[in-house]
């Protein structure tokens, strides 16, 4: 089952008398439209997949957005593709290096350590982590340093290879993270919605090169330890399998959510607002609304 | 310079040409490579061959450094050369001299970075010739508890190791490029060359022969067969 959102301009609809999956999409359209009017959004889109009842909405979710954080999955994604092809091993050993080479002209940049929350990264500088180690720093705390450092093991036309396999579109990863050299010249990372959706699916599914491969990414982003998005929406039971992304004017969440009693949702939130705003709740306001429009369904 | 190794364990050196064809085609013993100004240098033939973790990290090539420090490397390396036995360059003891002398004087612990010393030609680092694959050569990242990022903290390193002696090469601050992305300072020696003293050059230039070549290796080679222990005596 597929429901399309409409265009943001036309006059709200009025809800159905009768419960039904028709009139649970205009009721969350129309929360949505006033989520985004609330938190001022400038652009927001949204794509989920209900395992449970099928369903398949979104709202603006072929737009793209600059991808934050959220292109740290399909570097997951990429070395994952290693691993299965036998190229890579969870154990093998990366150097710790804050040196990376600009898609630009080859310039060599750093990091600002400063900016990224990650001590258990930088402190190994000069040391090893393996890659199972970097995977997990970069997924569960968004360590930039670890996402450069899978970048340049495994090259970034590695990650495009997999996104390819896997007739995955909407999701574009041109370089690493702090790139300031490729940002001036305008080259950065975009998702849309349903393109995080797909990347989702296929890894909710088993289908992302291998059951077990499929089951180490899982393991890896339900210890996300940045909450306040999707999970901030959920009942506290609920447990997330997802990656936030945050720059000063956007700030994404994409995940599969896992609730007792029935089978997982995916779930994809982008939000963009303009540089004076702060980032708000709206991606929490979202994902809340789009939990009790599941929870109240009734399915027919 | 061997007396001031306080170390319990011996280590066994091999001549690279008597190891088994994978290991010789990733450690090319004895070919011609040329560095990046196209002078030709030729590799190193004698090795430490050191057996496992546990010896790596006991042998003490000096006071302060570990033979396990010179052997560092990441997935860069040949993945058959990340397992043991592993294999160095005999002349990793004199750039551990060295090393010795530049904490001396820098008054503090010297740490030396990942696929920082030894790196073989197989390496992914390896693109032409430089002391990494001699093991006379040493990047260090962090002195004391200074992680060296900055200009200012590697020239004054880079300084320290210049004055120690006319043997040490240093690279200077954004080598690589010329731009401001370096993180350590480069201590190298040149390409030296290291013969065991049990070892007669006469065969040098001989490439790999199915006879032994030398008295040793002869011994070694019935070791192997007998399942004899290394230490047996010669008869």
């Amino acid at each position: 089952m597929k429901l399309k959102s409409k265009p943001d301009n036309e006059k709200l609809p009025v809800p159905p008398q009768t419960d039904s999956v028709a009139a649970s999409e205009i009721s969350l359209y129309r929360n949505v439209l006033k989520i985004k009017k609330e938190h001022d959004l400038e652009e927001l889109g949204i794509s989920f997949w209900d395992a449970q009842t099928t369903i398949q909405w979104s709202f603006n979710a072929d737009q793209y957005f600059h991808a934050a954080s959220t292109m740290k999955l399909a570097v997951l994604l990429g070395v994952f593709r290693e691993i299965d092809r036998g190229e890579l091993a969870l154990d093998s050993p990366v150097h710790v290096r804050n040196r990376f080479t600009s898609i630009v002209n080859q310039e060599p940049f750093m990091l600002d350590l400063g900016r990224d929350a990650d001590p258990d990264v930088y402190g190994h500088l000069g040391k090893t982590l393996t890659v199972k180690e970097l995977a997990y720093w970069m997924i569960t705390k968004s360590s930039n340093l670890a996402t450069n450092l899978l970048v340049d093991v495994i090259g970034i036309e590695t990650i495009q290879f997999a996104l390819d396999e896997l007739d995955i579109d909407g999701v574009r990863v041109l370089r690493g993270v702090e790139d300031q050299a490729a940002f001036a010249a305008g080259l950065n990372n975009e998702v849309t919605a349903n393109g995080l959706l797909k990347m989702l699916r296929v890894i909710a599914d088993g289908k992302a090169f291998s059951e077990e491969a499929c089951k180490e990414m899982l393991e890896i982003m339900l210890e996300q330890q940045y909450r306040s998005g999707i999970p901030a929406g959920l009942p506290k039971a609920a447990r997330v399998a997802h990656k936030t992304g945050n720059i000063s004017t956007v700030h994404h969440d994409a995940g599969i959510v896992f609730l007792e009693g029935r089978k997982p949702y995916v779930l994809v939130i982008l939000t963009q607002f303009g540089p004076d705003k702060a980032r708000g709740t709206a991606v929490a306001d979202v994902s809340r609304d789009i939990y009790n429009t599941l929870a109240g369904l009734t399915y027919e | 310079m061997s007396d001031q190794v306080p170390t319990d364990h011996s280590i066994k050196v091999v001549d690279a040409f008597d190891l088994d064809d994978e290991l010789r085609s990733l450690l090319k013993p004895g070919e011609m490579m040329r560095d990046a100004q196209g002078r030709r240098h030729r590799l190193p033939r004698y090795f430490y061959e050191i057996p496992d973790r546990e010896t790596a990290v006991s042998i003490r090539l000096s006071q302060h450094f570990g033979l396990n420090e010179f052997v560092l490397t990441d997935l860069k390396e040949a993945p058959r050369l990340q397992q043991f036995p592993r294999y160095v360059p005999c002349a990793v003891r004199v750039l551990a001299f060295y090393l010795e002398q530049f904490r001396r004087d820098v008054g503090a612990s010297v740490h030396i970075a990942v696929n920082g010393a030894y790196r073989s030609p197989s390496h992914k680092l390896s693109q032409t010739a430089t002391p990494h694959m001699w093991a006379t050569a040493a990047d260090v990242y962090r002195i004391g508890t200074t992680i060296l990022r900055g200009k200012e903290s590697i020239e004054k390193y880079n300084g320290i190791a210049e004055d120690l002696s006319d043997d040490i090469h240093v690279l200077p601050y954004g080598h690589v490029t010329g731009l401001n992305a370096d993180d350590h300072v480069h201590i190298d020696l040149g390409y030296i060359t290291v013969i065991p003293r049990e070892i007669s050059e006469d065969r040098m230039e001989v490439p790999q022969e199915n006879r032994p070549r030398f008295a040793f290796e002869e011994r070694r080679r019935r070791e192997r067969r007998n399942g004899a222990l290394p230490d047996e005596p010669e008869k």
